[in-house]
């Protein structure tokens, strides 16, 4: 058969017309489109039996209590713990994402040497050479715990020097250690009786101690109050999240934080508004209204203000000796609702900025923040889990990760009665992994494991038959059976609770106005010492507007 | 009976730390994706700022958290849905979103006044291994549909399986906590059930106190909002009919920018 021409238009027309009426494109279009949307490789949860998990958050020293949903043996969501007597239900935002963390992709797994790939073995024998050769310094990031002993045995036995990266809220407390002796580790903050709270730049609601703690304070107390029973007064240079919260905020220049606290105490101390009686600040009022852009009529109020409602506590961010000094000036220096000593024991820290001449090598903890660098040309071995960049470290060692080791939890920086909780180890870590106590465990088999050392710990704080053990309920540990009952409750979530800080006990000497010092302003992401964020943390910060992304953070 | 779950939230109790969106994201599998940006991620839970326009001293700030408001009467998503993906649950009063239905040609989305629906852009996907972290209780949707929030729908099914075991009817609320009402460190978010008169919650939500976001358009939202602030009950009735939004000027600042 002859195909013409016509034939074939006709054909053509009609397959044309043909298509719009059938179904079958439309219907392999939409095949196409559900087959892909549900391709095999999809990811999907893990099934396996759920269980929850009661242990502290040992991302950061404040020990806040987790609650942790484990899902095949792989913990799958975390939560607050309402019984937990510190962080009281709340955990920080990046503790709701840090299950994941181990997966993170910049997850460290394998041992690096200046950028090329090595192993524990060359790692152990260049540390083992370099402790031979010449002193040798540990740094620490949270002291206190069973691993810190042995990182301070090592150090103590191979003639080096420990050394702590501390806390910006136990930095604040620094200054008193000069002017009465005890130690800022032994010190906290007596907020629960506190009345007026005047924060100097410290993110009070944005991370500053266990979210928990002052956080439900100031709801409790303060929020959406008019007359509040407790009243945060924030002097911040900016509109901060706790500014806007505040009940008062007091704009000032930046840096301005120091003058103005010198300032306030110039007032009280001319106006005889407080009992204390001592040295003068140096910087007039008009100098002080100068330099923090308020009037002096502005620093006489907020003076006024502060003693309008006492107990009345001044918190700084960082290290700030005058701020430091108007507590003194206030009273609230070893007084109820103010600076507290919490603890007969407590050792005074090397910090770790301070200078390390003739250093052979620096061994520094997976707890040491990030952007710590030391100041040395020694060898330095760094241990850590995630891999936050741009690290000149000679050495980057894989630490285990979250929930993947066995730690205790000693005593967070701010608090006003000591605690002890245990984090057991929840998941396995990768094979590759190690901790700095471990390693040096390796190096130096005499040294006492952490495992033990915190089974000696249940044992003191079992026969010292002081405080309370909170669980699901609250236990005094002289009602507790045994040292291994109570071991075994802390291994379980439980946390030890000792005698509430009594006042006094301590005295500040302050004999001369101190000088003037201001550290860096800090926030919520500074305080987080893992070198990286939790993805979906990331992904929150990239997808609405309500923080800046933080700097130097990785996704 | 039938109940009628909602939320009274507190934003002089909301200090913005943004722990509701991280519990959300993590307990609902919001996959990490690194394309994602303001425009097309997924955020079932998002905390606004908005300011009462001052600057200076004077100005102030406030954080609203804003999610699915699960409207009871004339659903605007349920009005444009050609597919029946969306229905407001007779026993709960939750507004739910069946994604096998969703066809993705997002009329919700634009029908939505309050901005609280997203569309899955891709495959939802993990960095490798992270899969191992997903909630078991939650399956992962498929790209092309959208999405929003439910109220934490898996964990109402764990309290009804709960309350059927033990040979009950009725949960018992204290076992339906959703994600972001647990997490708020502030207890900003109050849950319970509107319905019944004695509820905390529906106490709140009718306290002088307590306003509904665009509450003239009759949607009749069972997420509530409360402050004693006049200036903040006043962004809830914005003139342009939308939510207020917030835009970011330069690192610290922001401005309300309706529309």
């Amino acid at each position: 058969m002859k195909v013409s021409r016509r034939d074939l238009l006709v054909w053509s027309a009609g397959a044309a017309a043909g298509l719009i009426v059938t179904p079958v494109p439309w219907k392999l279009l939409d095949d196409t489109s559900i087959w892909s949307q549900n391709w095999p490789w999809i990811p999907q949860p893990t099934r396996g039996p759920v269980e929850m998990k009661q242990s502290v958050c040992t991302l950061c020293p404040q020990g806040c209590g987790m609650r942790v949903r484990m899902a095949a043996g792989w913990p799958v969501g975390v939560a607050g713990v309402s019984s937990h007597p510190v962080s009281r239900g709340a955990l920080c935002p990046l503790g709701f994402g840090a299950h994941q963390l181990n997966w993170h992709p910049q997850r460290l797994k394998t041992v690096r040497h200046r950028g090329g790939a090595s192993a524990w073995g060359d790692a152990q024998a260049a540390f083992a050479k370099a402790c031979k050769e010449g002193p040798v310094v540990v740094i620490d990031g949270y002291p206190g715990r069973a691993a810190s002993s042995m990182l301070e045995s090592f150090a103590q036995k191979h003639d080096g020097g420990y050394r702590v990266v501390l806390s910006a809220e136990t930095r604040a407390l620094t200054p008193y250690e000069k002017w009465s002796g005890v130690p800022a580790s032994a010190l906290g903050y007596d907020l629960e009786n506190a009345k007026t709270i005047v924060s100097f730049g410290a993110p009070l609601l944005d991370g500053w101690g266990a979210p928990g703690r002052f956080t439900r304070l100031w709801a409790e107390r303060a929020a959406g109050m008019n007359d509040p029973q407790l009243r945060l007064i924030q002097v911040d240079e900016s509109l901060s999240r706790t500014a806007s919260r505040a009940w008062q905020w007091v704009p000032v220049r930046a840096s301005a934080e120091s003058a103005l606290a010198a300032g306030v105490a110039r007032v009280l101390l001319e106006e005889r508004l407080v009992a204390w009686r001592g040295p003068m600040p140096s910087l007039t009022l008009a100098e002080a209204a100068e330099r923090t852009g308020l009037s002096a009529d502005a620093i006489r109020d907020l003076a006024r203000t502060i003693v309008a409602r006492t107990p009345a506590v001044a918190i700084g961010n960082g290290i700030d000796p005058e701020i430091a000094a108007l507590n003194v000036v206030l009273g609230a220096a070893a007084t109820p609702g103010g600076i507290v000593r919490r603890s007969k024991r407590g050792a005074a820290y090397v910090p770790a900025d301070a200078a390390m001449p003739s250093v052979r090598a620096a061994l520094i903890d997976a707890s040491v923040p990030w952007d710590f660098a030391p100041q040395t040309d020694a060898e330095v071995f760094r241990f850590a889990a995630w891999d936050g960049g741009s690290s000149r470290a000679d050495w980057l060692l894989p630490a285990p990760g979250f929930l993947e080791e066995l730690m205790d939890v000693p005593t967070a920086p701010t608090l006003a009665a000591e605690t002890y909780a245990i984090a057991p180890s929840l998941t396995k870590p990768p094979a590759e992994v190690q901790s700095a106590a471990q390693f040096l465990g390796g190096i130096d088999p005499s040294l006492t494991p952490v495992d033990k050392i915190i089974h000696s710990r249940c044992g003191n704080l079992f026969h010292a038959r002081a405080g309370t053990l909170i669980g699901r309920e609250a236990t005094p540990v002289a009602k507790i059976a045994s040292a291994q009952a109570l071991e075994e409750q802390l291994q379980k979530g439980a946390v030890w609770v000792g005698e509430a800080a009594r006042p006094g006990g301590w005295r500040c000497e302050l004999k001369e106005w101190p000088a003037a010092a201001s550290g860096p302003p800090e926030n919520l992401t500074a305080t987080w010492s893992a070198p990286v964020l939790p993805p979906l943390a990331t992904k929150l910060y990239q997808e609405s507007s309500l923080r800046e992304m933080p700097a130097r953070r990785n996704a | 009976m039938s109940a009628r779950y909602g939320m009274v939230i507190d934003l002089d109790r909301c200090t913005g730390c943004g722990s509701c969106m991280m519990a959300c994201a993590s307990e609902n599998n919001v996959p990490p994706l690194p394309q994602a940006t303001a425009r097309t991620g997924l955020t079932p839970m998002l905390v606004r700022k908005a300011s009462n326009g001052m600057e200076g001293g004077a100005r102030r700030e406030v954080f609203i958290p804003i999610m699915c408001m699960h409207c009871e009467h004339e659903t605007p998503c349920v009005k444009v849905c050609p597919q029946q993906a969306v229905e407001v649950d007779k026993a709960t009063g939750i507004v739910m979103q069946m994604p096998q239905r969703c066809l993705g040609c997002r009329y919700c989305m634009t029908a939505c006044p309050y901005h609280a629906r997203y569309f899955n852009w891709w495959d939802p996907a993990w960095p490798k291994g992270m899969e191992k972290s997903l909630n078991p209780g939650v399956a992962s949707r498929m790209r092309g549909v959208v999405e929003k929030c439910n109220m934490c729908h898996a964990r109402l099914h764990t309290a009804k399986e709960k309350a059927a075991a033990a040979g009950k009817r009725e949960i018992d609320l204290a076992d339906y906590v959703p994600a972001c009402v647990e997490a708020c460190p502030t207890g900003a978010i109050r849950f319970g059930n509107l319905a019944d008169p004695n509820d905390a919650a529906s106490k709140e939500a009718r306290s002088p106190e307590a306003f509904r976001l665009l509450a003239r358009i009759g949607t009749e939202p069972k997420v509530y909002y409360k402050s004693k602030e006049a200036w903040v009950r006043a962004l809830a009735e914005s003139k342009s009919g939308s939510v207020p939004e917030v835009k970011r000027v330069e690192a610290g600042h922001a401005e309300v920018q309706h529309g």
